[in-house]
């Protein structure tokens, strides 16, 4: 076979995933906006199966400038099916209004742009997938057209622009002094410091932006509030996975000689956590809460890519960690989408729908990394992954943020169980029990059965 | 391969929890009747444990291969040290629960949360990986929060949350240690035997991995200053709630000190034992002290644990440093003080939750006379008093006595510190035993049966003695503790066979 279909039968998941959002949206040419959910459903599907039956595989595509590589499988594992189950928490949210189809379709462009991300061995393919993430990002976020969606998603959209051009430009500098776009041109101690420098911040600010790593998370609170709680709960997920995967890309290749970038990320992570978990204690809205909350989880992310160069868990445990972050958080806001998103609707919510209110301990506790669920497998190899290189104070202070977290998820659990129920008994879609039931069973299998994912 | 007892042991009231889930029982009664069964089959299995026969080494493995990747698996086993306390625990839950029974709130949920609390218990003490016993340490945190928030008294949430809190920090700072166990041995494994059997961790390493366990299991145990959490969670926790963290949840802490500072860091636990030693006579004498100031009987109570786990670590830095047969004395001292502040204090707890039920409040200076109106809480609440001071013939004083005797050869000094503590909680206990038990009763308030509600002074009503559930749930921790004053050697010769095996 030529070497052309030979590298296009290797992105084969990623072609799958863009002819399933073309396909979403013919359908919502043709005003099918079911047919639109049943196109998103069957490809990412038909793309996670694919994908899962090539786990094991390392090579590259394009001249290297595409990596089949752990990163890009388990990207695809992860986030095609958590598009799905965005989807249908859209569907029981927005059904019947006018462009219903367009949501899945470009749900479905948004996880390409995190798959592109995440396999990325090359810079213009990190500039496509962030692109590609947020043009979708802002046209999901202002869907509702209400004032707050559009200011939330004008926010997006501005420090999107303002991000990516910092970036591309930053970036440059990197394809000037290595003469090439391809990331592994970067594994030379012999380049010159400074532009690497300034290509290294020009890519945090881009990641940082679409991770919702402090100092770029700003959007993320006003955006998750005014957006639709299932576009919120994507928005969450799949450009941080994303963002993530294509950061630990480029940091496999950086030598720490020429800069100290560990040391970076490490106070990035620091700053990242303490403040998404502090100010998450001051919340009164569920979904700013979980918005900060995610902010927070950015940071233990950070972990693993710090890890990225001296520790043979770093990918293990952000793939670990993505899985794990993907179900608990979904699930997390599927609850909310089923109760409501101020404190108060949590009010007696474990008396009057006991399964959902273990559902939503179970989904926060995970987030905090108690044992045995998923989120205590995903932190427990990040710590493990930080001890490793040599940054025991970073897992302390990680630590420390844990028990922050604790308390910020207590406010939820708390009113659930010990405050009289305010509301009337409230009907949810069936999809939404679906979505949450779904996550809490992979919550609990992922902690147990972690074994699954270490290979 | 052999019925799996261990697991089936610890598993069983897990088994009974999701029975009470699932099957939804309308009267409180079915759920406790299905709790107590499954709590009455665990104590079962740990005395089929002990007919087995437990060994010097750990005996009666059972392993499941579980993250082989990790080397992590789920293993458990038995052994002179975590046995006892098997025991205990079986006993405790099964007394507590049976005392339960009046709890007629949210009954199911309330049974299913403390026999979870069980397994998880039970779990932590025979689990031979540290990742499984991580998974178990933090589900009792997480089953207590409920039952403290859940049951409590007044101040119920502030207390569980500051509970939860604090000792999850104190859990976390156990996962470090226990990340740097695992990522300095070679090859990769979480199997304790291994890092038992040949500690691996030297120089700064070592000494931060101690500290990480130190602050873990000082924060549990609790040793001043860290034992802050405690007297408000004993004091908004229900009765039986008290007499499980109490005797139960402490022992976690001191059975971590034991298995991981210990036996796995003991070079580290040797260079610093001088610390560990001050700081658990500090605790012991703090405890008693600020023991004697409280005014509320429940506190008291709770302050008089500080004081006990004082003298079982201050045994522990002794089994560190000193040469092997005052290694060994200690130890059995300190394995043995566990199952006895168990009993002891569990019996304490559920004592006072009688007496509250009965007077309706928990200040000493508001009760007096009880002995003629509840005789026999009266006369159990004494014997339980004089064991916790350590009288001979009762479950504290085979092992104090040990404790201070293996002490006596390194540090004399601090031995005649400590026996200040004694001091000071016979006094406290003999005071109370004036002002609550002994001295006039209220006026207004006749002899049991005699006189109607109607006649009772306002504020106190008339007192019935201890009721047919109480009793069952009393008694046997009191003959335990008659048992083990009397027949220390029927224990003590499973733990020692351990103790002196190990060469630390």
């Amino acid at each position: 076979m030529s070497s052309m279909g030979q590298d296009l039968l290797l992105i084969l998941p990623q072609i799958i995933v863009l002819l399933t959002a073309v396909a979403a949206l013919i359908f919502e040419m043709l005003r099918r906006p079911t047919g639109s959910l049943m196109a998103l459903a069957v490809g990412m599907l038909a793309a996670m199966g694919l994908s899962i039956s090539r786990l094991g595989v390392e090579a590259t595509a394009f001249s290297q400038t595409f990596r089949v590589d752990a990163f890009n499988h388990w990207s695809v594992i992860i986030l095609c099916p958590a598009s799905v189950l965005f989807a249908l928490l859209a569907r029981s949210e927005l059904k019947g209004t006018g462009r219903e189809g367009t949501v899945y379709s470009l749900l479905g462009f948004a996880t390409l742009g995190s798959l592109l991300l995440a396999g990325s061995g090359d810079v213009m393919f990190i500039v496509l997938g962030l692109l590609m993430n947020s043009l979708s990002g802002f046209a999901l976020a202002a869907y509702p057209k209400t004032d707050a969606a559009t200011e939330g998603a004008m926010k997006y959209f501005i420090y999107g622009s303002v991000t990516s051009a910092l970036m591309v430009f930053g970036l440059t500098y990197w394809v000037g002094t290595t003469g090439s776009t391809l990331l592994s041109a970067l594994n030379n101690p012999g380049l010159q410091p400074l532009p690497v420098v300034f290509g290294l911040v020009a890519l945090l600010v881009g990641i940082g932006y679409a991770a919702s790593i402090f100092p770029f998370h700003f959007w993320t609170p006003d955006t998750f509030e005014g957006a639709p709680v299932s576009i919120a709960a994507y928005l969450s997920v799949i450009p941080k996975v994303g963002a993530i995967f294509a950061l630990s890309q480029a940091m496999k290749e950086l030598p720490v000689q020429l800069v100290n970038w560990p040391w970076l990320l490490a106070v990035l992570a620091v700053l990242t956590m303490t403040f998404g978990n502090v100010v998450a204690l001051w919340q009164q809205n569920v979904v700013r809460l979980l918005a900060y909350s995610t902010i927070a989880q950015a940071g233990y992310f950070l972990l693993g890519v710090v890890a990225m160069q001296q520790s043979g868990l770093a990918v293990h445990s952000l793939i670990v960690f993505a899985v794990a972050y993907a179900v608990m958080n979904t699930g997390a806001f599927a609850v909310v989408l089923a109760h409501g998103t101020e404190l108060k609707n949590f009010k007696g919510v474990g008396k009057q729908h006991p399964w959902t209110g273990v559902a939503m301990s179970i989904f926060l506790f995970s987030l905090v990394g108690i044992p045995p669920l998923a989120g205590f497998a995903g932190k427990f190899l990040l710590f493990g992954a930080a001890i490793d290189s040599e940054f025991t104070w970073l897992a302390v202070v990680a630590i420390l943020n844990s028990a922050i977290s604790l308390a910020v998820y207590l406010r939820i659990i708390m009113p659930m169980y010990y405050q009289p129920t305010m509301v009337i008994s409230n009907t949810y879609s069936r999809l939404v029990s679906f979505v949450w039931i779904f996550c809490l069973l992979l919550t609990v299998m992922v902690g147990l059965g972690v074994q699954m994912f270490l290979f | 391969m052999d019925f799996p007892l261990l697991t089936s042991t610890i598993f069983l009231p897990l088994l009974g929890a999701l029975a009470v889930l699932f099957i939804k029982p309308e009267k409180p009664v079915t759920a406790y009747t299905v709790g107590i069964t499954a709590a009455a089959l665990a104590l079962l299995g740990a005395i089929l444990i002990w007919i087995k026969g437990i060994d010097a080494g750990f005996s009666q493995l059972e392993e499941v291969s579980w993250i082989p990747s990790l080397g992590a698996a789920y293993r458990v086993g038995v052994d002179g040290i975590n046995f006892p306390l098997v025991l205990l625990t079986t006993l405790l839950f099964f007394a507590s629960l049976i005392f339960s029974t009046k709890i007629k709130e949210k009954a199911r949920t309330y049974v299913a949360l403390v026999l979870l609390l069980e397994t998880a218990c039970l779990g932590v003490f025979l689990a031979l990986d540290i990742l499984l016993f991580y998974v178990f340490f933090e589900v009792v945190l997480v089953g207590m929060y409920f039952i403290i928030a859940g049951w409590g008294h007044e101040h119920a949430k502030k207390a569980a949350l500051t509970f939860f809190i604090y000792t999850l920090i104190g859990s976390l700072f156990l996962l470090l240690a226990l990340l740097s166990l695992y990522i300095h041995t070679d090859p990769h494994t979480f199997d304790m035997r291994t890092f038992m059997a040949a500690p691996a961790l030297k120089g700064l390493a070592a000494a931060l991995t101690f500290w990480g366990f130190f602050l873990a299991f000082a924060i549990k145990t609790p040793l001043f200053p860290f034992h802050t959490w405690l007297p408000v969670a004993h004091t908004e926790a229900p009765a039986p709630g008290s007499a499980l963290l109490a005797g139960v949840l402490l022992k976690l802490g001191a059975y971590g000190f034991i298995r991981f500072a210990l036996q796995m860091t003991p070079n580290a636990f040797r260079e610093y034992a001088s610390i560990v030693m001050v700081i658990a006579v500090i605790s012991a004498l703090y405890g008693a002290f600020v023991a004697l100031a409280q005014t509320d009987i429940k506190r008291m109570v709770a302050y008089t644990s500080v004081n006990h786990m004082g003298y079982l670590v201050f045994g522990l830095a002794v089994a560190a440093v000193a040469d092997t047969e005052a290694r060994t004395q200690a130890l059995d001292g300190a394995v043995l003080q566990m199952v006895s502040h168990g009993v002891v204090t569990g019996a304490l707890f559920l004592l006072v939750g009688s007496l509250q039920d009965r007077v309706k409040t928990r200040e000493m200076s508001d009760i007096s006379g009880l002995l003629h109106t509840a005789p026999v809480l009266s006369g159990l609440f004494i014997v339980a008093a004089f064991a916790s001071l350590g009288l001979p013939g009762l479950a504290h004083f085979p092992a104090e006595f040990q404790i201070f005797l293996g002490g006596f050869s390194v540090y004399p000094v601090a031995v005649a510190f400590i026996i200040i503590g004694l001091l000071v909680t016979t006094g406290l206990y003999l005071r109370a035993i004036q002002k609550v038990f002994m001295g006039q009763q209220p006026e207004g308030l006749s002899s049991p049966g005699l006189s109607s509600p109607g006649l009772s002074s306002p504020g106190l009503t008339h007192y019935v003695d201890l009721k047919g559930y109480e009793l069952w749930a009393i008694v046997p921790l009191i003959l335990s503790i008659l048992a083990i004053g009397l027949f220390p050697e029927t224990l003590l010769s499973v733990i020692h066979e351990t103790t002196k095996m190990l060469g630390l």
